[in-house]
């Protein structure tokens, strides 16, 4: 359990931005780094971002706990979160939702079984306008429709394929 | 308890309406735009092209110019906070602690998780620099040597926009040591949040910087007194910050000039819901809701030729309005887009400018299954320090969800009522309310469609939309 040479980096640099004796402000922007080598944050993840930090295991897993985006369990390679409030809602995105979970086979909040996608339905992401929409990774897909959902599907499997 | 509810289900006439029909107010700024006015310049992401149109020019300015003038200008402006509360942002400033020793900080608020609400992510992602020459001007007024910029964490994609517009900042000598010779100092550093509404909330956000779960802190003491790290700290909204700019180059008193009456300068408003064009638009606070709505230049009217059934003007926490008080006040006097307007008549027959998240129904539309949403999204986001909040967002969605789904009883929507007063200001942060009035709202202008849900059981769940006789048809003439 470490990070690569360049994360170590950045560690160091994102700690520069407070002032001395406040590296715990990193926390988020760590957890992050994390997430993204990891794939998810287990508790000897925690930990050793409490050691690279110089604080208390349970700092780290209260804030692990609090926020959404943090993945407590492993997920699945392509995550699809599907904003389900309301001006998405209206926009249809209950039938996203159905329509994705019928493609893969899960309900919301399951990974297939061949580990490739989770399906999640989230809160408000800030694209009401583009609606219905999902996220996927550290993008968008906005104005989605089935043909839209089938296409994104089609990619990922074929990304998988190529890169495995 | 009235049950009238069949009675009213009936067809609204239609109206013929011609647009930018504006009365009384002064419109020689009409259609002014300050902040995207250069957005469909290409390239205006980047540097080069946005120097060649004018940028950094206010940081020159700014520089020659004294903190306490600055301040004086943006006092002047008249402007007021474009986060939700529209607290003057001047007034803001000059209450900031400043202690002998202790650094003070500007955070920039980019939270943005109101529903509805999608205007920062727009500015951010298209004229970063926008915001980056605003919050360089900001901080030497304010004398923040270290800025923060608080985005949400799902705005993934962004902190790197953000980014490369500071390193490029930095290379031209508008960031770090000594900005054009000034002997001012100034660093600013993105910093991502991970998916948690309540870290939009000013001491959440303090608290998340700080590598903290976001509970909102008690005040007093105030963050302008005790913030991050418990420094001195100005928590300011993107678009606040940005309209810094247009204020400096224009003078406070020219860019008070514009809009009307204490709704000074331009605001940007996301709209979305069923109109035919959903997007970000900036307007002069002069315009009608009418025209807003139905003007090309604007949403381009409600798609699919559907009729208006309501609107929430502000982003999900405000009260929603139905088609009659939305274009019309309680008085009969037009609507406008702007702060006072909008929110005349009170919580009664009124709303609020808000965030500028302007969701627009029409007539499929059922209000008892948003509601119901808002309710849940509430519910997840609170953070559960105050039983009020914690406990009644949660009745209010089970409660919602029985009426959605044809389980409700009457005595269900007295039951919401109650629960929703009696969270309203019993809470730490105002997060509470934010949960209480979307549904003091929607059982307090929509009542008969929750009883219709109750008294047909079957039917709301084989279509589920409202009561369409609250909708209104309008049709533009030349
Ligand atoms: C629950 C809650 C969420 C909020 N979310 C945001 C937000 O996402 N962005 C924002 O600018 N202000 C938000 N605010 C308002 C901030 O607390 C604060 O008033 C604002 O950032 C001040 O900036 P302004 O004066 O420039 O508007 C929120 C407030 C509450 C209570
Ligand atoms: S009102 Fe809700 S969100 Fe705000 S502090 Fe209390 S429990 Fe937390
Ligand atoms: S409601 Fe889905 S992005 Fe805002």
């Amino acid at each position: 359990m470490e990070f690569s040479e360049e994360k170590l980096k950045k560690v160091d640099e994102i700690i520069a931005r407070y002032p001395e004796g406040k590296q715990k402000s990193a926390l988020l922007p760590v957890l992050h780094l994390a997430q993204e080598q990891f794939g998810w944050l287990s508790p000897e993840t925690m930990d050793y971002v409490a050691s690279l930090l110089k604080i208390e295991p349970i700092e780290v897993y209260e804030v692990a706990t609090f926020y959404s985006m943090y993945n407590l369990k492993p997920v699945g390679k392509y995550m699809f979160e599907v904003c389900q409030t309301g001006p998405c809602m209206i926009k249809g995105s209950d039938d996203i939702v159905a329509y994705i979970g019928e493609r893969l086979g899960i309900k919301p909040g399951e990974t297939t079984s061949d580990g490739l996608f989770t399906l999640k339905t989230v809160e408000c992401l800030g694209a009401c306008g583009y609606a219905p929409m999902m996220q996927m990774g550290k993008h968008y897909k906005e104005h989605l429709t089935k043909e839209k959902v089938n296409a994104i599907i089609e990619e990922c499997r074929r990304n998988a394929a190529t890169n495995n | 308890m009235a049950t009238g509810s069949q009675a009213g289900y009936q067809i609204a006439r239609t109206t013929k309406i011609k647009l930018s029909d504006r009365n009384n107010i002064a419109d020689q700024n009409m259609g002014v735009k300050l902040l995207l006015k250069d957005a469909h310049v290409e390239g205006i992401r980047y540097y080069d092209t946005y120097r060649k149109q004018g940028g950094y020019a206010a940081v020159e300015k700014a520089l020659k110019m004294t903190p306490e003038a600055i301040v004086e200008e943006v006092k002047k402006s008249g402007l007021r906070g474009r986060g939700g509360a529209g607290f003057p942002a001047g007034m803001k400033w000059s209450f900031i602690a400043k202690p002998e020793g202790i650094p003070r900080h500007l955070v920039c608020n980019a939270d943005e998780s109101e529903p509805g609400t999608f205007k920062d992510r727009y500015l951010m992602e298209f004229i970063p620099h926008l915001l980056i020459e605003g919050l360089i001007v900001s901080s030497f007024a304010l004398g923040s040597n270290a800025t923060y910029i608080y985005i949400r964490g799902e705005y993934a994609w962004i902190p790197d926009i953000l980014e490369q517009a500071i390193a490029e900042a930095k290379a031209n000598g508008f960031l770090g040591k000594n900005i054009l010779g000034s002997g001012f100092d100034c660093e600013i550093y993105v910093q991502r949040g991970a998916g948690a509404y309540i870290c939009g909330e000013e001491t959440a956000l303090i608290e998340s910087l700080e590598g903290k779960r976001g509970n909102p802190r008690i005040k007093p003491p105030f963050p302008a007194v005790k913030g991050v790290w418990d420094r001195p700290t100005v928590v300011n909204n993107v678009e606040t910050l940005a309209a810094v700019v247009p204020i400096i180059n224009l003078g406070g008193e020219e860019y008070a000039k514009i809009g009307v009456g204490r709704s000074t300068g331009t605001k940007l408003i996301s709209a979305c819901g069923n109109i035919n064009k959903p997007g970000v638009y900036e307007i002069d606070m002069t315009i009608s809701v009418e025209e807003f709505i139905y003007s090309d230049e604007y949403c381009g009217g409600i798609a699919n030729g559907k009729r208006l059934k309501a609107c929430i003007p502000g982003g999900a926490s405000v009260p929603i309005l139905p088609a009659n008080l939305l274009l019309k006040t309680a008085k009969g006097e037009t609507r406008y887009m702007n702060y006072e307007s909008l929110s005349d008549g009170g919580f009664a027959t009124g709303s609020m400018m808000g965030s500028g998240g302007f969701i627009v129904f029409d007539e499929d539309q059922c209000v008892v299954k948003h509601t119901y949403t808002l309710a849940r999204f509430y519910r997840h986001e609170s953070c559960g320090q105050c039983s009020p909040c914690r406990e009644g967002t949660g009745w209010m969605e089970k409660i919602l969800k029985n009426i959605d789904t044809g389980k409700g009883k009457m005595s269900d929507i007295d039951l919401l009522w109650d629960i929703q007063r009696k969270i309203e200001g019993n809470t730490i942060c105002p997060l509470g309310d934010a949960a209480a009035w979307p549904v003091a709202a929607a059982i307090r202008h929509f009542r008969d469609e929750f009883e219709w849900h109750v008294l047909n059981p079957e039917e709301c769940q084989r279509r589920n939309y409202g009561l369409a006789h609250y909708a209104d048809a309008r049709e533009v003439v030349a």
